[in-house]
């Protein structure tokens, strides 16, 4: 440990803490734009300058680490005017017009400035050249608000391996972006929108779709079905207040309503489906690996991550065939909706438009993909996330603490525990073993509260084995075996663990979420994302899990029903065709 | 060389050693011919095939070798060959002169003369390394093999003790003896910020790692730099081996040589030394037989001036953007991949042998105190030897730039040199003195950096100098830090607009807050850094930033948007010179007249007393010659007929209002002329009975006729303005009488009128007196008392006329006494000259110590002789005793060591708290003091300075006034006049070669004041107005539209 004073106040703390770390456990507040929790300190924005005695400049606290006896002054004379020299600097560099900005209720440039009351802009000068980027379907972006402070190029480095944007030319003229100042479209982007999630600024955002969904709301020949994904309920409520890990399920569902949506659905209702498919498409590919001798067809990687599936096709293109051909729980339901549920209402499917509630930007992506058109047509049409149904809702003015708890509609809207524990890391793993050994052995999982603790929590890889003991039935070869399973998210954990299949390692089934925590920490979901937060939220869910009396995916009667009305069983014709795709390498 | 032996251990290297001296002293003579980078690209290769040849023809090829070298210093006087037997130093020597050399000076003893080395001062020659000041006040530590060796043979480095220290390392010495060794020399970072270089050593030492990288920085990035290029291509191994006892020393057994890419022969050559090395056995593994093994590659850097930061420079190395990242961790515990690292630059590296061979005790003789050693400058810019040189830190600038630079070309003046490049900061000449160590320079701003030494002359514009180097900090910044990235840019745009004219008041201000927080709160040192050019020269040239901001002048004549020719830009006046040039070019002498006087009333005074900024700053010099504008001038005022009245705009409101101008000099009347052509009428009142000041006063008749000044007096009288004489400030009125007689505004134009004596024994005895009083006396009442043996003490322009004066009434025998040298005498060059001339004679570095009296009476004048020493705060250097007196006989001595003012006039009679003791406190720009109403301009408010100056101030006074009578500015003569003569943009310069104007012949010249200098005829003053290349072609500038 280590001992110091900040503001002459004595603070104990770990060695190789950082200052602004230590002024944190004591209540002393550093502002910071570039830093962020779990990324490599870059010492960039410079608003974090502290004076630390004897030392002749001031030093960044985000990556100046504690010795002992230091004394350090957060707020000296010399601190503020170097503070609000960086801040002045900044905003005369930043092309932005707050008014008009959608970081304008939550922008960190905007919030720090008005917390040190700058009221005038001291330097004027050339401001950043304004590109707008707009080139994919998931993100937005315009360099002219980008204050280059570098959070998305750590994220999309060093957290998913992918390097879309970085860091180009020098001076002044410095840019963060694709190489060579290329769209995005350019480059390999894989749009899962962890830099629009962690930007302080307005410089990365969703694409947004909101003037989209209230067209088709308004127009009456239009009937508007909306899905919501699992993660939603748990993060919604951020957007109106209420502490992360709040459960806004009810008053998710009136307010859709209020909103104007015909029918309010539950991706999770697909979830259920999924595992239906995956699960048994698990079980057939251990078949044909045990029975048939053909170990070509593991491990299985799940594929309900859309961020994930465009990962693998640029980098591992000679993986596609191990990734369970299923599609997403998002694009089923479209397929769902426009077929089997339209058929129920009597709609002709072009009538009907499927809007989907995301915590997730690459599924606007996904939904774009041209081979999602089973129904023959677009089967989901517009992907809003999290935080765009936040500002619809208060668009409306609807205030989301007075709305009464609301309930899914159905037949779509019924879900188990399993689906909902789809929005976060090891929550797939954990619903497809709970139907899986079910089926192979005829009896629950034998696990306290059916959750698989190894692979629970915020490490990056986790593994876990299962031995399969009283298997029954046509599944009795897998009496004695041991199914070994693998769980990461961030698509840097990914390429570990394909470059452990690669190298011997021996898994049946892994489950990949792009982003960190999985869809709870959603490029889509509202700011600011920490691990305490993902925490949080995963807890909630879990809890929304426990709380359901149907907690198994292949109990859910509605599930029950759809196979029994429409698809047959699992691995039909009927679900080839509406509930599963293939990939196309990008080379 | 094909198949080299290996070096196994000591003993083999020694054997080496051996025989490659033996192999040396079989020759019985060598040429040097250098091939460093800048005598190659003067043809240096052409050079040294010539004399190969040459030798070849004399059948001496055996018995006479040419060794191609490194760099051997003086770059600007490329190629430079040396005859190493007696050290004969050619200097631009060209192929055809290669069998001359042989033939005369190898096989005949007899150095060719005509192509040695010419001195700096005089032209003439200087034959050996020891008479030529370049060398012989070098010491060379680091280049000490370079120049002397061929670069591309190990052998010839092992010749010469090469890698002898890295045998004494591995064999003698434990890695602690090593940095012992370095803390003993008080060896620093030659990079620029001085680490001590034991000290990161030590640290990378005592890191724990199995693996560790010593790093050597070649990145030299800097404008004007190029030590370490020059020493990787000198002598190579002196670095791989200074790195290999570096990497003993902390323990690595890797290294990277980071070059930039755009140095392709210093690569070139440090990979032919890396390769020799490793074939021969001193590099690689086990080297000498030892269980030290070290190898070594090299990096290309593509030439981001940021990868000079170590951070950076190592995420290069990584094949990252290279980029700075915050300290800690220091290099020296992660550095490379994380590793251990130790950065130094090529310099320290290539000290390092030397040291260990010598001993940290013998390095540590040299330089100062806290710098120890020696240290290689690029010298470049506007000095004479621009090159390579080595000197102990700790010389003098001064010393740097005069005895070995050679000085400044062109006869141009010093203004400021530039060290450490972008980093760095300007040194102007007040501190010519400085020694160059670390602690002096960083208390003046600046840094000693890695080397570069740009010096500027007086055609620097230090706005644009901090210009230039913030645009290259802002294109080089990383881009990662706010206070670099858009502190730098916002500084830039400030000082763009400064020189585009449009600076605001507070520019300066915002420039030294903004850059004092980017250097606090910059990530690296390249920002840490940045702003300091600008903040140096704020500091030193501050008058300069103010008159671009002020005034939109650009007295250096560099700022393309308020320059429209440099000669306006120069002349204190704004007087449109190519516009009246070009009007007498085409004999429209009236219209030039009348342009001339639109900012300047004193045509004819000018164009005979002018001292001509003007010419200093005209382009044509860089042709052949300036215009002769001053003869130009007073040919066209020669031509007036009738007097040319210039435009006068009555105004009946201005009519009335009382305004009183208090003397009648160029100041005053320059104020009432501007005034009066405002509609003003005001009143001049001038103490003596004739009016014009100085202009009367002192200055010379055979200068300056009287009837040219009446002249011009009385066009200003005929535009409304009154002169009363006899009239004198404090007798006959007082400020508080004139404010009693309802005047309005006054100007105080009274001079310096007082001669100052020197504080010496017998000054006050019968026979002395002083400049002013003598010449006054002479000039108003038409006779002084001059005695036969007359001793003038000073060295300026009044010093000039008091002895001419003096000569011209009868002394026999008139000598100047001054304590520095005749150069340096502030008096006009062409005055000095025709003083010699008729007869005056000029004892220089003579200073008067007393004046030996007898009777009361002056006998002598008892002077020490003097001799130069180090710079004064003027830039001369400073006369010191050199213990001889000298004792000069005199029977009258006039003192002519300045002037002051009458303060006398003012404090006696009012409360004038603004009167300091010897000028009185104006704001330049208006004239105004502290009270209100009350101006002053000319020598009364600078201090004694010339007629133009004091028109220019005048000027700014009757502008001022205005502005305080009306509140508003009325100078319609400031806005551009446009020029209609004509002007073939395409034709060749006239090739006309710069005349002088004729004088009146010597003899002509006794007992009278007869005006010496004369006109031109017609012809010959249009040739020489036709040289003028019309700079202000085409240009109209933004300030003068608007002002």
């Amino acid at each position: 440990m280590v001992s110091l004073s900040i503001n002459n106040i004595k603070v104990e703390v770990p060695e190789s803490t950082m200052i602004l770390e230590a002024a944190r456990k004591i209540g002393i507040k550093i502002p910071t734009l570039c830093n962020v929790e779990g990324q490599k300190p870059q010492g960039a924005c410079r608003v974090c300058l502290v004076e630390v005695l004897g030392a002749k400049n001031l030093v960044a606290s985000c990556c100046t680490p504690v010795a002992e006896n230091m004394k350090v002054f957060t707020n000296s004379l010399r601190v503020r005017q170097a503070r609000r020299t960086v801040i002045d600097l900044l905003l005369s560099e930043h092309d932005g017009d707050c008014k008009v900005c959608d970081r304008n209720d939550d922008c960190e440039l905007q919030t720090i400035a008005r917390e040190m009351r700058i009221d005038n802009v001291r330097y004027t000068g050339e401001k950043t050249a304004k590109k707008i980027d707009s080139s994919t379907p998931a993100l937005t972006r315009d360099s002219g608000k980008c204050i280059k402070c570098r959070r998305c190029v750590s994220v999309c480095n060093e957290v998913q391996s992918i390097g879309s944007i970085f860091q180009q030319k020098r001076g002044f003229k410095t840019i963060i972006g694709p190489a060579f100042d290329r769209n995005l479209s350019d480059v390999i982007c894989i749009q899962c929108g962890q830099c629009s999630a962690i930007c302080p600024v307005g410089a990365i955002i969703e694409k947004n779709q909101v003037a989209d969904v209230w067209s088709d709301l308004d127009n009456p020949e239009k009937f508007v079905v909306v899905q919501t994904a699992p993660a939603i309920r748990a993060a919604l409520g951020e957007c109106f207040g209420y502490p992360p890990g709040t459960l806004v399920t009810g008053k998710m569902v009136t307010a859709l309503r209020q909103l104007g949506f015909d029918a309010v659905f539950d991706t999770n209702f697909t979830a259920d489906l999924t595992i239906m498919e995956e699960g048994t498409e698990l079980l057939m590919r251990l078949k044909k690996a045990i029975v048939e001798k053909n170990p070509a067809v593991l491990p299985q990687f799940t594929s309900c991550c859309p961020g994930w599936i465009k990962f693998a096709e640029h980098y591992y293109p000679d993986m596609l065939p191990y990734l369970s051909s299923c599609k997403s729980p998002q694009q089923m339901f479209g397929s769902i909706a426009k077929t089997y549920y339209a058929k129920k209402i009597n709609k002709r499917p072009e009538d009907i438009t499927v809007v989907s509630i995301m915590p997730c930007t690459a599924k606007k992506f996904e939904n774009l993909r041209p081979e999602m058109n089973s129904s023959g047509l677009r089967d989901v049409n517009y992907v809003l996330t999290t935080r765009e149904l936040g500002r619809m809702i208060k668009e409306a003015g609807i205030d989301f603490n007075l709305l009464p708890d609301g309930k899914m509609d159905s037949p779509l809207g019924l879900s188990s525990g399993s689906a909902d524990i789809f929005a976060n890391t090891g929550g797939v793993m954990e619903a497809a073993i709970r139907t899986a050994y079910e089926i192979v052995t005829g009896r629950e999982l034998p696990m306290k509260n059916l959750h698989i603790e190894p692979i629970m929590g915020l490490k990056g890889v986790k593994t876990a084995s299962l031995k399969i003991t009283g298997a029954v039935g046509e599944w009795a070869f897998l009496e004695g075996a041991e199914l070994k399973v693998a769980v990461v998210h961030g698509l840097g954990n990914a390429r570990k663990i394909i470059q452990a299949v690669k190298n011997g390692e021996i898994f049946h089934f892994i489950e990949v979420m792009a982003c960190p925590g999985g869809c709870i920490g959603g490029g889509g979901q509202p700011r600011f994302t920490t691990d305490e937060v993902r925490q949080k939220r995963i807890s909630a869910i879990y809890k929304e899990d426990e709380n359901k009396k149907l907690r198994k995916s292949h109990e859910n009667p509605e599930i029950k029903q759809i196979y029994e009305e429409f698809l047959g069983k699992p691995l039909s014709e009927r679900s080839h065709h509406l509930l599963h795709t293939h990939y196309t390498p990008r080379v | 060389m094909a198949g080299k032996k290996k070096i196994k251990n000591v003993a083999d290297l020694y054997e080496l050693y051996e025989s490659v001296k033996k192999a040396d002293t079989r020759c019985s003579d060598k040429i040097f011919v250098c091939i460093g980078g800048g005598c190659l690209a003067s043809g240096s290769l052409k050079v040294k095939e010539a004399f190969e040849a040459a030798l070849k023809k004399h059948g001496l090829e055996k018995n006479v070798s040419v060794v191609g070298t490194g760099c051997l210093g003086p770059c600007s006087r490329g190629p430079v060959a040396m005859v190493v037997k007696d050290n004969v130093f050619y200097q631009e020597v060209k192929p055809e002169n290669a069998e001359e050399i042989v033939s005369k000076h190898i096989i005949g003893n007899q150095p060719v003369k005509r192509l040695a080395w010419k001195k700096d001062i005089d032209g003439s020659t200087a034959l050996t390394l020891k008479d030529i000041e370049f060398f012989n006040r070098q010491t060379k530590v680091v280049l000490s093999r370079c120049g002397k060796i061929d670069p591309c043979s190990i052998e010839a480095y092992i010749g010469v003790e090469g890698y002898q220290a890295l045998a004494k390392v591995l064999t003698k010495l434990s890695p602690d003896n090593v940095i012992e060794e370095m803390k003993k020399s008080g060896l620093r970072g030659r990079g620029g910020a001085g680490f001590p270089t034991w000290m990161k050593w030590s640290f990378a030492r005592k890191s724990v790692n199995d693996t560790k990288y010593i790093l050597c920085n070649g990145d030299e990035g800097d404008p004007g730099a190029f030590m370490d290029r020059s020493v990787l291509e000198g002598d190579p191994h002196s670095v791989i081996e200074g790195m290999a006892i570096g990497a003993y020393a902390i323990g690595a057994a890797q290294g990277y040589v980071y070059v930039r890419a755009e140095y392709p022969l210093a690569v070139q050559r440090l990979q032919k030394a890396i390769d020799d090395a490793k074939e021969i056995g001193l590099l690689d593994k086990n080297i000498l037989g030892t269980n030290f093994s070290f190898d070594l590659e090299i990096r290309m850097g593509s030439g981001a001036f940021v990868c000079g930061e170590e951070t950076a420079l190592m995420a290069s190395i990584e094949g990252k953007r290279g980029e700075p990242r915050p300290r800690p961790p220091f290099p020296a515990v992660k550095g490379l991949w994380d590793k251990p690292t130790v950065l130094n630059n090529v310099e320290t590296f290539a000290n390092v042998p030397m040291i260990i061979l010598k001993g940290g005790e013998w390095f540590a003789a040299y330089g100062s105190e806290g710098s120890r050693g020696t240290k290689v400058f690029a010298l470049a810019g506007a000095i004479k030897n621009a090159g390579l040189v080595e000197v102990p830190i700790g010389t003098t600038l001064g010393e740097l730039i005069y005895d070995i630079g050679g000085g400044i070309p062109n006869g141009k003046e010093f203004k400021a040199a530039q060290i450490g490049g972008p980093s760095g900061g300007c040194i102007p000449k007040e501190h010519l003195n400085v020694g160059l160590d670390y602690e002096s320079l960083d208390k003046l701003g600046a840094i000693m950096g890695s080397g570069g030494l740009i010096v500027m002359d007086e055609n620097t514009c230090m706005v644009d100098v901090a210009r230039y180097f913030l645009e290259f900090v802002q294109e080089e910044s990383c881009g990662k830090c706010v206070p670099c990235r858009v502190g730098t840019k916002r500084m830039l745009e400030i000082l763009n607009r400064i020189c585009e004219g449009k600076g605001q008041e507070d520019d300066i201000d915002t420039l030294i807050e903004l850059g004092n927080q980017i250097k606090s709160t910059a990530l690296c040192g390249l920002g840490q850094t940045a702003p300091n050019p600008v903040l140096s020269t704020i500091r030193h040239f501050r008058h300069e930033y103010e008159s671009h901001i002020v005034e939109k002048r650009c007295e250096a004549g560099v700022c393309p948007r308020l320059v429209r020719a440099p000669c306006q830009s120069a002349c204190p006046a704004h007087v449109d010179v190519p516009g009246f040039v070009s009007l007498v070019a085409e004999k429209r002498y009236a219209e030039a007249l009348r342009l001339h006087r639109n900012r300047n009333p004193f045509a004819s005074i000018c164009g005979r007393v002018c001292f001509h900024i003007c010419e200093t700053k005209c382009r044509r010099t860089t042709l052949d010659a300036p215009v002769h504008i001053r003869g130009i001038k007073r040919f066209m005022a020669d031509q007036e007929i009738t007097i040319q009245l210039p435009e006068v705009r009555e105004n009946p409101t201005n009519a009335k209002r009382k305004i009183a101008i208090v003397g009648s000099g160029p100041a005053g009347l320059s104020c009432a002329y501007f005034l009066a052509r405002l509609g003003y009428r005001p009143k001049v009142f001038e103490a003596e009975q004739r009016p014009g000041g100085m202009l009367v006063q002192t200055i010379p008749a055979y200068r300056l006729p009287r009837e040219v000044v009446a002249r011009e007096i009385r066009m200003i009288e005929k535009i409304g303005v009154d002169i009363q004489t006899g009239k004198r400030l404090g007798r006959d009125f007082t400020l508080s009488s004139l404010r009693d007689e309802g005047y309005e505004a006054v100007l105080l134009g009274v001079g310096c009128p007082i001669g100052v004596r020197l504080d010496i024994a017998g000054s006050d005895a019968q026979g002395v007196t002083d400049a002013m009083t003598f010449l006054r006396a002479y000039n108003l009442k038409g006779s002084v008392e001059v005695g036969q043996k007359v001793v003038v003490i000073g060295g300026g322009n009044a010093a000039i006329d008091t002895a001419r004066t003096a000569v011209r009434l009868g002394a026999k025998n008139v000598t100047i006494v001054y304590r520095r040298t005749q150069a340096d005498m502030p008096a006009f060059m062409e005055e000095i000259s025709e003083a010699l001339l008729e007869g005056v004679g000029i004892k220089e570095l003579t200073n008067p110590e007393e004046i030996i009296t007898e009777n009361g009476k002056v006998k002598a004048v008892k002077c020490h002789a003097m001799k130069l020493g180090g710079f004064d705060r003027t830039g001369r250097r400073k006369p010191v005793k050199n213990g001889q007196n000298i004792v000069v006989d005199a029977d009258m001595v006039i003192f002519a060591c300045g002037q002051t003012l009458d303060s006398s006039q003012l404090f006696d009679h009012d409360e004038l708290q603004p009167v300091s003791g010897y000028r009185i406190m104006a704001d330049p720009l208006t004239g105004q003091t502290a009270m209100p109403w009350v101006f002053a301009a000319g020598d009364a408010a600078t201090g004694p300075s010339s007629v133009i100056h004091a028109v220019a101030a005048g000027e700014r006074a009757a502008v001022g006034i205005d502005e305080y009578l009306t509140g508003a500015n009325h100078a319609f003569w400031r806005s551009e006049q446009l020029v209609d003569t004509a002007f073939d943009v395409n034709a060749d310069p006239a090739p006309y070669p710069r005349e002088k104007l004729p004088l009146l012949a010597l003899e002509r010249r006794r007992n009278n004041f007869e005006e010496i200098e004369q006109s031109w005829v017609e012809h010959e003053a249009i040739r020489q107005a036709k040289r003028c290349l019309r700079c202000d072609y085409g240009k109209m500038l933004d300030s003068e539209r608007n002002s």
